[in-house]
């Protein structure tokens, strides 16, 4: 699907002298789910404050469905769920009557908010709790609450802002196959600070350092990309003193390390032909090939790798 | 404007809800009911005392002036204090659980949601000036009531109480501290009322001239005598217009902070 529902383009947003983002430009289609990453205070919440229309920028424009959030902010804001940091409940309702508050705010005719309630209440989970006050629900409650919020307008677009911040394991597992479940029908921004939450349920990453963007892939492509330095180990049985000749000397073999007696950190190319190589040379000079891995980065190295080293200029995607 | 609707809904529920509209008008009733048993005491024994010196009938004290007139002025005087208490909520709790954020992020605008909640405030403060609406009431069973300057009076008196809460509801939006929103509200409640005092120090006659246009004691005594003047009227709807207005560029401004 090529047609995109949200369209960042050279959002800037300055806190007085300070400035949250800076120059960011991404489009998300329909569809699909992508996770926002970074770590604390990169400028993940000052975006989706922007995109739902909370808070202008200081220049840029965005674009959602179509609808600039400027120049038509009540059209964008009848498509979008937003689940902001804190869930925005009113202690003084019972969930069922503030989830009806809130569909008829987001302007959901009469004759749907019936079913519109049933089906958010259903879809987290909130049946045993419909008729209790918001104020004395437990912080996993509210948030539940909190997502069931920004369900119940149906809207083409969803965004949650770190979602599972709360929740128990079984209550995180659960947010994370519903926001599988929603994937397709809706278009969904989910940010956060929590990896496995992103490789869970997120078909892409926007990774967001400073207020810049430092990355934007799938998340299988950027792991792949990240781990093309080839590095592999190698351990031995018998340790020959003329094994580290004959592994440097291979072909495609860039540098080579001897941390351990009987351990080997060999820099290749990254081609499956060197490591190939690199297995027969061990095995036909007799020392015992007793493990060979190739080193492959997780999301985390990537995401520290991305977010860490000083004056990143991005990576070309 | 349904989302003007919607939010005046929620927030009539959230003000009867609360323990604070009962408190208020506990505190308002018992206020009320000493005076008004001691206004009615006085008129009695001046009437006694008038027809006892000059062998009248009783009739020549009026009900209204010596009796209705009071009531009406210490309801007058207990509302801007309730009604700053009530409408101090209308923002700071909103910015306090953090659905302020579900506002702005709803298809509704910034004048909707002012509305809305001038609307609930104001439909609150009614609730009030209705309890005092008994005292009148239970002395029809005894006396003659003249209606017409009553009624006035009331009009006067609801005019005066949407003007508490507009002011209030702007205090409120200011701030997210809730005693400095009533602390607030007070203060440009009391202001209004000395606004009218500077014409008794002014030099000028056009600064004389000016001051007793926006006195606002002088406005509302047209109410109360019965005799509502259409500047009155005017007055009070613009100046309800005017912190409607500011409190509506406040909430705007949420987005560009």
């Amino acid at each position: 699907m090529a047609d995109a529902t949200i369209e960042v383009q050279a959002l800037t947003k300055n806190y007085g002298p300070h400035r949250a983002i800076d120059d960011l430009n991404f489009t998300i289609n329909k569809g699909e789910v992508v996770g926002f990453l970074g770590p604390n205070g990169a400028g993940k919440t000052t975006t989706m404050k922007i995109i739902t229309g909370f808070m202008a920028p200081s220049s840029g424009s965005v674009k959602v469905a179509g609808f600039d959030v400027f120049e038509d902010p009540l059209e964008v804001k009848k498509r979008i769920g937003y689940l902001p940091e804190t869930p925005p409940v009113y202690g003084d309702m019972s969930v069922e009557s503030y989830l009806k508050f809130v569909a008829k705010l987001k302007g959901v005719a009469n004759d749907r908010i019936h079913d519109l309630v049933e089906m958010s209440i259903k879809k987290t989970d909130l049946f045993s709790v419909r008729k209790r006050l918001i104020q004395n629900l437990s912080k996993g409650y509210r948030q539940r609450v909190g997502i069931s919020q920004a369900l119940v307008s149906d809207p083409e677009v969803l965004i949650l802002d770190e979602p599972t911040v709360g929740l128990d394991p079984r209550q995180v597992a659960e947010v994370r196959s519903l926001i599988k479940e929603l994937a397709g029908k809706h278009t969904i921004i989910i940010s956060t600070h929590i990896l496995p939450e992103v490789q869970a349920s997120c078909q892409r990453i926007i990774i967001i350092n400073r207020g810049k963007i430092v990355a934007q892939d799938s998340i299988d492509r950027l792991s792949n990309r990240m781990s093309s330095s080839g590095r592999v180990h190698l351990r031995v049985v018998n340790v020959l003193p003329s094994l580290l000749k004959t592994l440097s000397g291979a072909h495609g073999v860039v540098g080579i390390r001897q941390p351990q007696a009987d351990l080997f950190e060999i820099d290749t190319d990254g081609t499956k032909e060197t490591a190939a190589q690199l297995a027969a040379h061990v095995v036909s000079s007799g020392a015992g090939l007793f493990e060979m891995r190739q080193e492959s980065f997780n999301l985390e190295d990537v995401f520290l790798k991305l977010t860490t080293s000083e004056e990143q200029q991005g990576v070309v995607v | 404007m349904r989302g003007a609707f919607v939010i005046a809904g929620r927030d009539l529920r959230g003000l009867f809800v609360s323990p604070l509209f009962y408190i208020l008008t506990g505190i308002c009733a018992i206020v009320w009911s000493f005076q008004f048993y001691f206004l009615v005491n006085q008129f009695v024994s001046q009437s006694m005392m008038q027809m006892m010196q000059q062998g009248q009938n009783g009739e020549g004290l009026n009900l209204h002036f010596t009796v209705m007139f009071r009531h009406i002025s210490t309801v007058n005087l207990m509302m801007i204090f309730a009604v700053a208490a009530l409408t101090m909520r209308l923002f700071t709790e909103e910015k306090r659980q953090r659905t302020f954020d579900l506002l702005l992020t709803s298809p509704v605008t910034a004048s909707h949601i002012v509305i809305g909640k001038l609307i609930a405030g104001t439909l609150t403060a009614w609730a009030l000036i209705a309890v005092s609406l008994l005292y009148p009431i239970s002395m029809a069973f005894f006396g003659k009531l003249e209606w017409g300057p009553l009624i006035a009076s009331y009009i006067g008196l609801m005019l005066m109480a949407a003007l508490y809460v507009s002011v209030g509801m702007f205090a409120s939006s200011l701030t997210e501290n809730n005693v400095l929103a009533v602390v607030m509200g007070l203060i440009f409640n009391v202001m209004i009322w000395f606004l009218g005092v500077m014409g008794e120090v002014a030099e000028s006659a056009t600064q004389r001239a000016i001051s007793d246009h926006i006195n606002i004691s002088t406005h509302f005594m047209s109410f109360l005598k019965g005799q509502p003047s259409l500047a009155a009227i005017v007055f009070f709807l613009s100046v309800i217009g005017l912190f409607t207005f500011l409190t509506q560029r406040v909430v705007e401004s949420a987005r560009w902070r």
